[in-house]
């Protein structure tokens, strides 16, 4: 259908923002669903989540190759130029967030062999719904070309961050009380570092969302937290 | 894309609906972007933040569990239902239906209806339940756990030691009792549960009933070197089950002087004869107001009047943000440690499960630093054989 000659190309692009609405859905949905399992210790909802990877790989590509087909045939200029690149880039961003829902599915399919490390589920489910917040409200915002939406996710991560440090404290602490509690805590550990990674995804498609309807890069100090230069 | 075209009336109706509500169409299953709803009633506008009444799906749907019900319907012809998680700061959870609407026309556009059904409190009370097994149990095994480390000491090493035998035996009965008052709270909720929506139908004076309370609790007041000051105004009979009014006074009382401060006084009044705002009010400090919840609110009709017991302390007091969860069970506001002579955590919430019973309200005042008040309000029983 998108490489009809005759379809015009608002409708073209609209196919490809379509596309993009779907694989984001569906990486949200994942993200949600890693999470869940993990901290519910679901054996087969995790497994499911890694198993579908292999779909958001796949629209990933084919999001590529319609964007790379729009760009050969119609050669769009401007904003329309921008607009094909961004659905691209998105689809990029979407794809890096989805393998590390699967890392984070993964890590709970080893969590589930061992000892539940019950205290930290709250926190992480806590980290997990605000960053598929993030991700929701700014795929809310491409779709409905929201700069200021947009602009909103850009400009508040440091909740995020602020999540995640107080998860690595917390880990730290436990695992020096008891050190049997390593193994499990070094995954909960890489499991905040996957959701902080997956904020920064959604910080990056802010960006992009604004290059794409404005034609200028968000610039400015965006609030930071950064555990590496505290103490 | 067909315009939809609805009479007035059935259009208000639509738009009146409290629950969000799409139709959507759609023309091959191949084109994603084809897929649009033609109609979004303001309920459905306002979930899923819509800029317009129709446009295309994927700007306002992107679940794949969602859109998978969507194709069902619209070209398998088959009702198809979801489960979505709205997530953000109002975490509700909807379940959604899809069904085909009309006949499959001539030509290739299929339409189905979307309905959205609110699923969050089934869902909470879900995730409550799991919870409170959790604490329940949590707060079961710790002192269990102290029990059982004595009871291996006691039997190794210090069998033969009488002094620290006498010690741990006097740390193990305390553990005992604990576990005995939780397992006591545990079974007085349920009971209470049990009966929380049958009214009761005794005759209660609760100055009497805060007199005996007083006088049971007296012993424990002087061991803590704390008053108990109990002022009672008039008549003050309710409508009530004098057991559980008992067990009100008594946790609310014993509540107050587990914060008291020693030399301290704990003042108990007693207020009958007021309105439903003024019974609400009543405990408040006046010249410098403290934070104030309501725990319970009653819906009382008019010319109700009520009976008010304000329990109050003059010690640490508690800060505003934990107010709203103080009669959550098992929650403990930072700062209270589970030690050996704590509470269970459930005195609060039984004190709001009787108060829901007997239709009356629960509210609380308090800052850091100075002192806490709790006041149970119920119904007065004068009015109440009046109205019937």
């Amino acid at each position: 259908m998108s490489d009809t000659p005759a379809m015009d190309y608002n409708e073209q692009l609209a196919q490809l923002g379509a596309e993009i609405a779907r694989l984001g859905g569906l990486v949200e949905a994942q993200i949600a669903s890693a999470v869940d399992s993990m901290t519910r210790r679901d054996v087969a909802q995790a497994s499911a989540v890694v198993a579908m990877d292999d779909r958001i790989d796949d629209l990933q590509a084919q999001i590529e190759q319609m964007t790379l087909s729009l760009i050969a045939l119609r050669q769009p200029a401007a904003i329309d130029l921008r607009r094909a690149m961004a659905a691209m880039k998105i689809s990029m961003q979407l794809e890096r967030c989805g393998d590390l829902a699967k890392n984070i599915a993964k890590r709970g399919l080893v969590l589930a062999k061992g000892e539940a490390v019950t205290p930290f589920n709250r926190s992480i489910d806590r980290m997990g719904r605000l960053v598929v917040d993030r991700l929701k409200t700014v795929l809310d915002a491409y779709a409905n070309q929201d700069i200021e939406r947009a602009i909103q996710v850009w400009s508040r991560d440091e909740e995020v961050d602020e999540h995640y440090n107080a998860i690595f404290r917390e880990l730290l602490t436990y695992m020096m009380g008891d050190p049997r509690t390593i193994t499990p805590c070094t995954h909960l550990l890489f499991v905040a570092k996957n959701l902080e990674r997956i904020g920064d995804h959604a910080t990056n498609i802010a960006e992009i969302v604004h290059y794409e309807f404005t034609g200028e890069a968000l610039v400015g100090a965006r609030p930071k937290f950064d555990t590496l230069q505290q103490d | 894309m067909t315009t939809v075209t609805i009479a007035a009336p059935f259009w208000a109706m639509l738009e009146t609906l409290p629950d969000p509500v799409m139709l959507v169409s759609a023309s091959s299953p191949e084109d994603l972007a084809g897929r649009k709803f033609a109609f979004a009633n303001p309920a459905a506008r306002e979930l899923l933040r819509l800029p317009g009444a129709e446009g295309r799906l994927l700007t306002a749907v992107r679940h794949p569990t969602v859109l998978e019900a969507v194709d069902e319907a619209l070209f398998q012809r088959r009702e198809g239902t979801a489960i979505w998680e709205q997530g953000g700061p109002r975490d509700r959870c909807w379940r959604v239906t899809v069904r085909p609407l009309g006949e499959v026309g001539p030509g290739p556009e299929r339409m189905a209806l979307m309905a959205f059904s609110d699923q969050t409190d089934a869902r909470r009370n879900e995730r409550m339940r799991a919870d409170f097994l959790a604490n329940a149990s949590h707060e079961l095994r710790t002192p269990l756990a102290s029990l059982s480390g004595f009871i291996e000491t006691l039997r190794g090493h210090a069998r033969d030691d009488e002094a620290a035998r006498d010690r741990f035996l006097t740390v193990m009965q305390a553990q005992a009792d604990r576990m005995a008052r939780l397992i006591d709270d545990l079974l007085s909720l349920s009971r209470i549960e049990l009966n929380e929506h049958i009214p009761p139908l005794d005759r209660v004076d609760l100055a009497l009933t805060a007199a005996e309370v007083v006088e049971s609790l007296s012993p424990l007041a002087k061991d803590r070197d704390v008053a108990l000051e109990l002022v009672a105004h008039g008549r003050s009979v309710i409508i009530g089950d004098r057991d559980q009014m008992v067990q009100l006074v008594q946790n609310l009382v014993a509540n107050a002087l587990k914060y008291a401060p020693t030399g301290s006084a704990v003042r108990i009044e007693v207020r009958a004869g007021l309105d439903l705002a003024a019974a609400a009010a009543s405990g408040m400090v006046e010249n410098e107001p403290r934070a104030r919840h309501a725990l319970v609110t009653p819906d009382a009709g008019p010319g109700q009047s009520f009976v008010a017991l304000v329990v109050s302390d003059y010690g640490p007091g508690l800060a505003r943000e934990h107010l709203p969860r103080l009669s959550e069970r098992f929650y403990r506001a930072p700062g209270q440690k589970s030690g050996v002579n704590s509470g269970t955590g459930l005195g609060l919430a039984i004190v709001k499960h009787l108060v829901n019973r007997h239709q009356g309200g629960l509210a609380v005042e308090s800052e850091l630093d100075r002192g806490a008040t709790f006041v149970a309000y119920l119904p007065e029983a004068l009015t109440l054989s009046r109205s019937r």
